[in-house]
Formats: C-alpha cells, structure tokens, sequence
C-alpha cells in the first residue's frame, strides 16, 4: 500500500480486511503521515488530538502482532481530506495546518528544497520580507 | 527586481519563486535556467504552495512580513507586461503593478500603503468548502499517476478534482497539459468562453486593487487567446 503525504509517497503494510478504512501501523505513521501516537493522543507537530471514549479501543488496536491506527478516522476528526484508488492513498492538507494560520494572518509555515538543494523553511526567515511567488511552465 | 533592491541595501529581501508543474524539473528547469536568477527556486510538482495558500490560479504571490504574517496577497501578479509571439500573432499581457508595489513594500515595510492588515487579508480568503477540500488529494492521485505512467488514471482523477473545484485554473490547467495535440489551448479556450456567457461578472483573474492596473486586460487574456485560437484553426 502506498500513501501519498506531504509530497512524500510511502510504501506501508495494509491490514487484510481493512474494509473502506485506512489503518496504519503505528511505528509507519510517522513516516507516512507525519502524524504520532503519544501518550496524550494522536499528535502533529503542536497539535495533539485526543483520542476519546471508545476512540482509544476503536480506532487504536493489536492485529499480527502490531499496533495499528485507524487512521482514516483520526483524518475526518481533523477534517483531513483523503482519496484512495485500489492501494494508493492520498491525504490532503491538514486544514489544521492551513486555515489557522491564514484566518490568523498568519503565513502557513512550509519546508521545501530550492533547485541549489538548498532546504527553506518559511518560519526560519523571520526578519526578512518575504515575496512567495508561484507560475507554472503550462 | 531582485537584484535592483538587494543592490541597494535590502538584503532583508528574500524571494521564493515555486513552479507549480507535475512534470517537475522536466518542465520548469528550462525556464528557471532561462531566467538565471539568484532567488530560491523551487519546482513544486503537487501544487502544495497553491493549495497552502488558497490560490487558485499562477502567477500569484503573497508579501510575508518579519513577523510571518501575510501582507497581501494577489493573483495575476505578472513581474511586467509579456509578450506571446505565435506564428505572425502575438499578445500582450501583465503590467508592472504588482512589480511598483512589491518594491514600494520593501523600501516602507509596514507603512507601505500597499500593506494589508488581518482584517483585509480575511476579506480576500477564497471560502473553501468541504469539496474544495477533497479536490487536493484527489489532484496529487492525479499526479501521482503521471508520474507512474498511467495517464489514464490520471486523467481520471484530474477530472474529479477540476469537477470538485470548478473555479482552480491550476487543477484545470494542469490537468489538461497531459494530454497532447493542443488539447490544453482547446478546453482554455471553451472553459473561458463558458466563463464569459454564464458568469460574465467573474474575472480570470480577481483585480489586484492597485495603481496602474489593467483589470480590464486580465479579463482580456482569455478574449485575445479565443480570437488567437479561431485565427489558427482558420474560423
């Protein structure tokens, strides 16, 4: 199975059976999502999501001797956007991540490699003024 | 640009110039080589700036203060007027709006009267609905399927996401460049035209708000490519 995220794609176990859910693994979801399971509930970056009442026994579970995350659950609790076709998954932004920081004023913060092979992170260029442009070649 | 204001003492001024191309370097390495330039450059194959930022359409561009708080943010904001050339036709488009804020911003800073506050920016924000949502994943299934070789598929998923989000050029346009033999200039050429008799009050691209800018020539570019299209096809 692959996922698509955060402009990565990862190749991860599936559970046989899964019905229409995405399950994860616990120990690939990092990796694949971005997204880690810690002791004060599902967590991305700041945000932690708690995992609530029988959220911690339906969406968390022991299957061939590892832990899986319902992750696709965790995702429309967000309101993360996902599609999938046959065993490719693709996982849309987080809005946590988007309309936070915009509806603040605030620029959504963004890590990219220049074509130099240069690593930018917008939040490391406080105190520059930024022009962020986009075109396209089509 | 650039040069002109880093030149000049501004070395607090950064730009980050993202390609939104699927194809990615394959596309857009031959322009950035083109325009040798000494900015970050960045080929962004799933159009994550874009959708991070709310935009709908290229060229577009945000001014992000010290602080990281967005300042404006435009759509059409061409660096100066371009020229097209295509057989003996030719068209022109963009302007040096954007380009005579942008520096005024980065002499003034804050007091620039170009500069946005929260409120404004908010009253910008294009609303985002749940389908607008959905059309991000789906257009990246897009590209991930170019990019595997299984154009069918792709097309499949692009034409999801261009239905999801009817108004984003970038889906639609991107979308259509996978398909060969002027497939691209066709459906821009119908999906304008419908643009123009069903909702004559959209623009292509929203006006910038700014001195000197031809809002009627944004809403132009479309016309001047249909009356090109029909010059070619010889009707």
């Amino acid at each position: 199975m692959l996922v698509l995220a955060n402009d990565e794609s990862t190749t991860v176990d599936s559970l046989p059976d899964a019905g229409p859910d995405l399950w994860v693994r616990t120990d690939q979801l990092p990796e694949a999502t971005g997204w880690e399971l810690k002791p004060e509930g599902a967590c991305l970056d700041e945000l932690c999501v708690p995992l609530l009442g029988d959220e911690k026994t339906e969406w968390v579970q022991e299957h061939r001797g590892a832990q899986w995350l319902k992750y696709s659950a965790l995702a429309d609790k967000v309101g993360q956007k996902y599609v999938h076709d046959d065993d490719v998954w693709s996982l849309g932004t987080v809005p946590h991540a988007r309309h936070s920081t915009l509806g603040s004023g605030f620029a959504p913060d963004f890590e990219v490699t220049d074509r130099d092979g240069r690593a930018i992170r917008l939040s490391d260029l406080r105190g520059k003024k930024v022009l962020l442009v986009t075109w396209a070649s089509w | 640009m650039y040069s002109e204001l880093t030149a000049a003492g501004h070395d607090d001024f950064v730009i980050i110039s993202a390609a939104q191309d699927s194809q990615g370097e394959a596309a857009a390495g031959k322009l950035f080589d083109k325009a040798n330039v000494t900015y970050h450059c960045i080929v962004d194959a799933t159009h994550k700036i874009s959708t991070l930022f709310g935009w709908v359409n290229v060229p577009s561009a945000a001014w992000i203060d010290e602080e990281g708080r967005i300042v404006r943010s435009n759509e059409g904001v061409y660096a100066g007027e371009h020229t097209i050339k295509m057989g003996v036709a030719s068209m022109s488009f963009g302007g040096t709006a954007f380009a005579d804020a942008t520096r005024d911003w980065v002499q003034k800073g804050a007091d620039s009267e170009f500069v946005w506050s929260a409120e404004e920016l908010r009253e910008h924000l294009k609303p985002v609905s749940d389908d607008t949502l959905l059309a991000d994943p789906t257009f990246k299934l897009g590209v991930h399927f170019v990019n595997d070789g299984d154009g069918e598929r792709a097309q499949r998923h692009f034409a999801d996401a261009q239905r999801l989000s009817p108004d984003n050029w970038n889906y639609h346009r991107q979308g259509w460049t996978h398909k060969s033999g002027g497939h691209a200039l066709r459906m821009w050429s119908k999906k304008t035209k419908a643009m123009r008799e069903n909702e004559p009050e959209k623009a292509y691209y929203d006006p910038m708000g700014l001195p000197g800018e031809d809002v009627k020539q944004s809403s132009q570019v479309e016309w001047i490519w249909t009356t090109l299209w029909r010059k070619l096809r010889g009707s």
